[in-house]
């Protein structure tokens, strides 16, 4: 009678494809938030304790530095411009929601001036974004 | 006859357990960063300048705000606490109460969103704002 002696094999889990996964997925996050960059202006913000998420599929972000500066998109930008550009972006989709960043020392004549665009383009929502107070 | 001892064979020769941790660390830290790119804030509605609302003078609260952050309430200087109070028993006997903030040009905005906020903390519905001058 022939024994043969079979080696036990140790059961493993192979983990090489994982850092593979990993890699990819990595990637991936990393070119979506590419595409999702924002074009942040250096701002103060005001604070509130109860806030809600005010954020749309679309979205306009006017920001309004403390001496009344208008960026859009990363681009300084005046009121007529800034007009043109709110007018476009609600013609392409009016759905798009317009957000107001404003530093929390602006004179409110600074926000004022957007806001009567917005009201002479006729959109009713505009969204006061702020930061949520710990 | 010399007896080398070989140690024992690794279970898996390409080892690249850190690199799995590595990557996942990575992957949690651009969503975070990315999950920050979320606007919060208020939502507010802004008031049709053609069609403006006819508001009964006994349901109207009128609220002014100088650029110190002093609030009066139908010219009556008060604090943000006594304003509360006030504006709570206003809705209790008025529910369709509407609030009126004048804001002054040189009011700094953080000193809006306290109002703001006030406001939304108390549930009021019928709020408008304008600058003092102005007809937001």
């Amino acid at each position: 009678m022939i024994r043969l002696n079979r080696r036990k094999k140790r059961p493993m889990i192979p983990m090489s494809s994982m850092s593979d996964i990993g890699f990819l997925l990595l990637i991936f996050i990393m070119l979506i938030s590419l595409i999702n960059q924002r074009h942040e202006v250096h701002i103060e913000y005001s604070e509130a304790k109860m806030i809600e998420k005010t954020q749309e599929t679309k979205n306009l972000e006017i920001w309004i530095e403390q001496d009344g500066t208008l960026t859009v998109d990363g681009k300084k930008t005046d009121e007529a411009t800034l007009e043109q550009i709110i007018a476009q972006t609600l013609a392409a989709d009016p759905k798009t929601r317009v957000h107001i960043i404003a530093d929390r020392n602006t004179p409110y004549r600074e926000v004022n001036s957007v806001v009567t665009i917005l009201q002479r383009l006729q959109h009713r929502v505009v969204s006061f974004v702020v930061k949520e107070e710990l | 006859m010399i007896h080398l001892k070989r140690g024992r064979e690794l279970d898996d020769p390409g080892n690249s357990g850190s690199l799995n941790d590595l990557s996942f660390l990575l992957i949690i830290f651009f969503i975070v960063t990315a999950g920050f790119n979320i606007d919060k804030g208020f939502l507010l509605n802004l008031p049709d300048n053609a069609k403006p609302r006819v508001v009964q003078r006994e349901e109207l609260v009128k609220c002014s705000l100088d650029p110190i952050g002093n609030i009066a309430l139908d010219g009556k200087a008060v604090t943000l606490a006594e304003a509360e109070s006030i504006l709570k028993e206003k809705r209790s006997s008025h529910p369709n109460m509407t609030f009126l903030l004048v804001i002054d040009p040189e009011t700094p905005y953080q000193k809006v969103v306290d109002i703001i906020y006030e406001i939304r903390k108390l549930d009021i519905e019928n709020f408008s704002f304008r600058m003092s001058g102005g007809n937001t």
